[in-house]
């Protein structure tokens, strides 16, 4: 039992959530995620342009060139709201992750 | 036009900043034709590594994998502040015995060693920041119909950071070199501390080190890390509106022994 228990972890997926990012917007730009759980966040850059992933709040920072994609696993975090931004295009691109 | 331009100009400070103090400390250096040749040979050192990582970022070159350039980065961040902190209190004892040395005619230049210590600092700081100032211009070259609207841009770009780099120069003529060099100190140790943080940062990231607490506060009321003025402010201190624990204690740590180092070799 405890060997079955113990496998089911170990195949359960972390979710995965898609982020378009498109020369300094983001789509969607509220993710909703559940709190104090790991998480994926699959990011593709459908720009002409690089972007930069970044959230000092999740410490992510991540290059994407145009048509690259890319993912980051995020910790579980308590609930709140987190910001993250494209820091090629710092005026327009806010985003947030919002753990409940 | 405004946003481009500040961030090719933010991107090129920090660079700015390691390579406008050691070239006015160098020009009082006794050795300072040989310093700047490795001072130079830092700064095109570091144009190459930006464009070998900027050809990594943009999927051109397949030298590093995604994880690769995440430890790669790590390690890059850690060295450049080791050697930062390093080469201060390396000016510290070079510049306190300069004044004597000269008067006593006493030819006394740096070992290979460090000269050595100086070109990758001064790699590592160009390198690291415009390997993304690199990429974020090939984006704006790519998509730009208008030619000369880049290459304005570009220039205007290049023209900031060198003004930068003279205003530096202007606080050595204008402040007295004690002051000019103290005040440098604080603003590299500084830089070191924030890229220490940011290492730490990426660390938690990776799972390899754990927050304790995140956050111990929050001041993005306050001062918002997110903007312009606020990631710069980051990105040269170390400030977090919303710190995680383990780099607050870290911070508290290295500003200590940094202190009472700094005490020590003054006496």
């Amino acid at each position: 039992m405890l060997a079955l228990g113990a496998l089911s972890v170990l195949a359960e997926e972390l979710p995965v959530y898609r982020l378009v990012a498109r020369d300094g917007t983001f789509e969607p730009k509220t993710i909703e995620v559940a709190a104090n759980r790991r998480f994926k966040i699959e990011i593709s850059n459908e720009g002409r342009g690089p972007i930069e992933f970044e959230s000092r709040d999740l410490k992510q920072e991540k290059v994407l060139a145009a048509g690259a994609r890319s993912s980051v696993v995020i910790n579980g975090m308590k609930p709140g709201t987190y910001v993250f931004f494209d820091d090629y295009h710092p005026d327009s691109s806010k985003g947030q992750i919002v753990a409940k | 036009m405004g946003n481009a331009l500040f961030i090719i100009w933010r991107e090129s400070a920090e660079a700015m900043l390691v390579v406008g103090i050691l070239y006015a400390w160098l020009k009082k250096h006794p050795d300072v034709v040989r310093g700047m040749r490795y001072l130079w040979g830092g700064v095109a050192a570091g144009i190459a590594l930006a464009v070998a990582l900027a050809a990594v970022m943009l999927g051109v070159a397949r030298l590093l994998s995604d994880q690769g350039l995440e430890y790669f980065q790590l390690i890059m961040m850690i060295a450049a502040g080791g050697l930062i902190v390093q080469m201060v209190f390396w000016m510290r004892r070079h510049g306190r015995t300069l004044k004597r040395e000269l008067e006593e005619n006493m030819q006394k230049s740096a070992s290979a060693a460090n000269w050595w210590g100086l070109l990758a600092v001064v790699a590592l700081a160009v390198g690291r920041e415009s390997a993304e100032t690199v990429v974020f211009l090939y984006g704006l070259g790519v998509q730009d119909e208008n030619r000369w609207a880049f290459l304005g841009i570009l220039a205007l770009g290049i023209g900031a950071a060198l003004l930068t780099f003279w205003v530096l120069q202007q606080g050595g003529k204008v402040l007295s070199w004690r002051t000019f060099f103290r005040v440098s100190e604080i603003l590299l140790l500084l830089l070191a501390g924030a890229l220490f943080v940011s290492a730490i940062d990426k660390l938690i990231a990776l799972d390899a080190l754990p927050a304790l607490v995140d956050p111990v506060w929050d001041t993005s009321a306050v001062l918002d890390d997110t903007g312009r003025f606020g990631g710069l402010l980051a990105a040269l201190t170390g400030y977090r509106a919303r710190p995680a624990l383990l780099p607050l204690l870290f911070l508290a740590v290295y500003w200590t022994t940094i202190v009472s180092l700094l005490r020590r070799a003054s006496r």
